[in-house]
């Protein structure tokens, strides 16, 4: 009787609460496409940095956009000209653009928009455009004019090549409606978010989703996916359990797929899956200030020792293809001919040899002390730890002892800034900031590789080297400089090119039309659609 | 009863003036700028004009003091500062807005937690050695040794991928609730059921249970009208202290369950290093479980008053 009762009360329980889920609101049809992204878009003010890329890229737009090769192609801007010295710029602006508030999109919106970039220029003093900019405004004169309504100059003190690229990366060069500045300008804040781009942001639930709609006063083409449903899932699994439940469509994004699960989908005739182009290179930065590294024959050796066919089949599972340069092929002004080094164990153990480095009872010594090196890399990156430890086993084998130091992100950071390393994993910027960001970041101590290219003698060359390909206006002369510095690194194996990174996608039956941008950022939604 | 309040109240108020110590101490202590923090949560490269502005913007050319008492008399005004991660939130307002979803997920999760341990407890006690008994002991030992995120994933397999009754992720309808509320009283349900299990064994040998029987009185009247209302007093105390433990709790599901809570705002303010939130978080759970702990002693004291004079002779 007792039981009976009891038992009751629990299937009460249970039955009001399947009574209470009749149906599951899975993902909207009408041409809605929804993705998961693990965390929130946060402020997408363009001209900060906190706010979400492909959210930022989806409201607001630039004057040039870079296409599927990262050349500028026309954007806001239906045309320009630089001067034959490089140092002005003349864009002549669409007179057919709306911000989605009604505001026209003109010369004297491009100027304010610049002016309230200039007014926060410190937070940008990572862009060599900004402080260019800066040097002709602490001159006296002004930088950005507008010179008609649909005109816009921009002057330089000397020629800076990327400033197109620059204009073309999400941000800080987007439009914003001036009727959003807070005090007149954008840094303490805006009342609003208006661009003039082909959506607009609907809602926004902090941490749960936001929804873009396409912007009905978009003056280019509008895009057949009507609405973006962004949902916010931290965690990996739960958006994979989420994607294969249909209450999303999409996982799309660098790092938000492990290559475990990106095979298993291969594999689901459900799903479709997509690779890009290479973006970005995962590499080792070797410091050449170190004692037992200063030897450009011992880095080479160790360059000779790395099988990054291993690492990109078996760790990577074949979803990042082996390196053999610095930056990948596809990265403008990179490819060169470089000749690669390959695994070849006798070829490194040759190497060791010369630099006087010889195997005593199976441990490389000299002068009697045996070969430690110490690798760093981040605790939270799995995959940056099985590769330590794949290399722990393979270099031991030639009588190394490699030292693993994991520590979580900052600290990590912090070891390479100090350049208190002797080897650490390291990235390249990723296009499209590769070649000039990742290369002009060399040249100042902003992460670990200007401190770990100082033990090389030419070191200085190749620092001016960097600036002179900045200024160039010759596209000749900037190949030349370009070929050098990256010659020069490949010489003296500062670094060891792992992999090339490739963005990727898993989507279901729904979408079609998946591809990438050059900007491992966006999420080209022109270019989609989806069945109703 | 007045002077042992007042004495309470000013141990809590120590209590908690030390928690606010050390949370400023703790998160100071990482070994990070947290200028170049805040600089890296926003993509920004750290050069050093960008982290000598930083600095000064965030105050950390101050000395340690200095900015301890700053942030300690603004807290008291419930201002933490800026969170790193979202320059334009009040650290206080995403406390705000993540609150009432913990809040809704522990209430949910503690319905479970009465709705499933109490009747499972009571019929293990009144079946002891039964074969329910003997599953609910299997049970027990089960959902001790079972990781919360393992279960978690457990169950969106079940409900939203298998059955489809109920959504894996998100926090827009109360369904959303029911798969991160089971997996979070999960974890505290084996400790509920076997406290009034023994609970109601220990009273089943009591005099007026014997005498309840010799009324004639119904089997079911006895257990719900006499057994079970002795039982849950030392149950009701536990759970008092549990309901803390379960806003606390939330931190590893809610990242699971992407719901925007306290717990998933603490996580990634760990691994953002977003001091200013780590800070508040880390004191706002202190004075829950002081407040928590200063009510409990005072219910205590007021259902039986010998505690308080115990507590005055030592």
């Amino acid at each position: 009787m007792i039981f009976k009762k009891m038992m009751g009360i629990g299937c009460l329980l249970l039955s009001s609460v399947s009574a209470l889920t009749p149906g599951l609101s899975h993902a909207d049809s009408e041409k809605t496409l929804t993705i998961a992204n693990y965390r929130d878009i946060r402020d997408l003010n363009p001209h900060l940095y906190s706010g979400e890329l492909f959210a930022q890229n989806l409201i607001f737009e630039g004057l040039v956009h870079l296409d599927e090769n990262g050349q500028p192609e026309p954007w806001l801007a239906e045309s320009w000209t630089v001067s034959e010295d490089g140092k002005l710029y003349t864009f002549r602006l669409r007179k057919d653009v709306t911000f989605s508030d009604g505001t026209p999109f003109d010369a004297h919106v491009v100027k304010s928009n610049f002016d309230a970039l200039l007014d926060n220029s410190g937070r940008h003093s990572w862009l060599e455009s900004i402080r260019l900019m800066m040097e002709v405004e602490k001159s006296g004169k002004e930088s950005i004019r507008a010179t008609d309504d649909y005109t816009v100059t921009i002057e330089f003190p000397n020629a800076y090549y990327p400033f197109l690229v620059e204009l073309g990366v999400t941000r800080p060069f987007r439009f914003l409606s001036p009727g959003c500045f807070k005090n007149g300008t954008t840094k303490d804040g805006l009342d609003c978010l208006v661009g003039t781009g082909s959506y607009v942001l609907t809602s926004n639930v902090v941490d749960q989703q936001s929804v873009f709609e396409v912007n009905n006063n978009y003056w280019g083409e509008k895009p057949e996916i009507n609405r973006l449903v962004a949902k916010v899932i931290p965690d990996s699994q739960a958006r994979l359990l989420a994607l294969r439940s249909g209450e999303i469509d999409m996982v799309y994004g660098l790092q938000l797929i492990s290559a475990q699960a990106y095979k298993q989908f291969e594999s689901d005739r459900r799903f479709n899956t997509a690779l890009s182009k290479p973006v970005s290179t995962r590499m080792l930065i070797l410091n050449t200030t170190s004692e037992q590294l200063a030897d450009t024959r011992v880095r080479q050796a160790l360059t000779h020792l790395t099988n990054k066919a291993v690492i990109a089949e078996r760790i990577m599972l074949g979803l990042e293809q082996p390196a053999d340069s610095l930056l990948s092929k596809n990265v403008p002004y990179a490819d060169i001919e470089l000749t690669a080094f390959d695994h070849d164990t006798s070829r490194a153990m040759e190497l060791f040899r010369q630099a006087g480095w010889v195997s005593d009872n199976g441990t490389l010594k000299k002068d009697g002390k045996p070969l430690n090196i110490t690798l760093s890399y981040d605790s939270d990156k799995v995959v940056e730890r099985t590769i330590a430890q794949y290399l722990q086993s393979e270099w031991g084998k030639a009588g190394i002892n490699l030292d693993l130091i994991g520590e979580e992100e900052q600290a990590h950071r912090d070891r390479l800034k100090a350049a208190d390393f002797d080897i650490s994993f390291n990235i390249s910027w990723g296009t499209p900031y590769d070649p000039q960001s990742f290369m002009g970041a060399m040249r100042t101590p902003v992460y670990g590789d200007m401190l770990a290219q100082q033990g090389l003698k030419e070191k200085k060359q190749i620092d001016q080297s960097i600036l002179a390909a900045l200024e160039t206006v010759d596209e000749s002369e900037r190949q030349k400089l370009y070929t050098y510095i990256l010659e020069t690194l490949h010489r003296e194996a500062v670094y060891i090119p792992l992999t090339y990174e490739q963005n990727q996608a898993i989507f279901n039956s729904r979408v079609n039309g998946v591809g990438f941008n050059p900007s491992q950022f966006e999420i080209p939604l022109q270019r989609m659609s989806v069945k109703e | 009863m007045a002077k042992f309040i007042i004495k309470r109240l000013l141990a809590a108020c120590v209590t908690l003036f030390l928690v606010s110590f050390v949370a400023f101490v703790i998160v100071n202590l990482i070994p990070a700028d947290p200028a170049e923090v805040a600089l890296r949560i926003n993509d920004i490269p750290p050069s050093e004009e960008a982290i000598a502005e930083m600095r000064q913007q965030l105050g950390l050319d101050k000395p340690f003091m200095a900015r301890y008492f700053d942030w300690l008399s603004a807290s008291l005004q419930l201002d933490f500062g800026v969170s790193y991660t979202n320059t334009d939130r009040m650290v206080s307002e995403e406390l705000a807005r993540s609150f009432p979803y913990t809040l809704r997920l522990a209430g949910i999760s503690l319905l479970l937690l009465v709705g499933i341990s109490l009747p499972v407890g009571i019929l293990s006690a009144v079946y002891k050695n039964h074969w329910f008994d003997h599953i609910v002991r299997l049970f027990i030992f089960a959902s001790t040794a079972m990781p919360n995120f393992w279960l978690a994933f457990i169950l969106i397999w079940c409900f939203s991928l298998e059955l489809n009754w109920l959504p894996s992720s998100g926090a827009t309808t109360w369904q959303h609730y029911i798969l991160p509320g089971m997996t979070l009283c999960m974890a505290y349900i084996a400790t509920y059921i076997r406290l009034i299990r023994n609970a109601m064994l220990e009273s089943m040998g009591e005099q007026y249970v014997t005498y309840a029987r010799a009324r004639g009185l119904s089997e079911w009247s006895v257990v719900t009208k006499h057994m079970l209302k002795n039982s849950l007093q030392t149950s009701m105390t536990a759970l008092g202290i549990g309901v803390v433990r379960l806003v606390a709790g939330t931190v590893v599901i809610e990242n699971i369950f992407a719901i925007p809570g306290l717990g998933r705002l603490a996580l990634a303010a760990i691994f953002n290093r977003d001091y200013p939130v780590l800070q508040a978080y880390i004191l706002a759970m202190g004075c829950l479980f002081v407040l928590s702990n200063l009510i409990i002693d005072l219910l205590h004291t007021a259902v039986d008053p010998r505690l308080k004079t115990a507590g005055s002779q030592q």
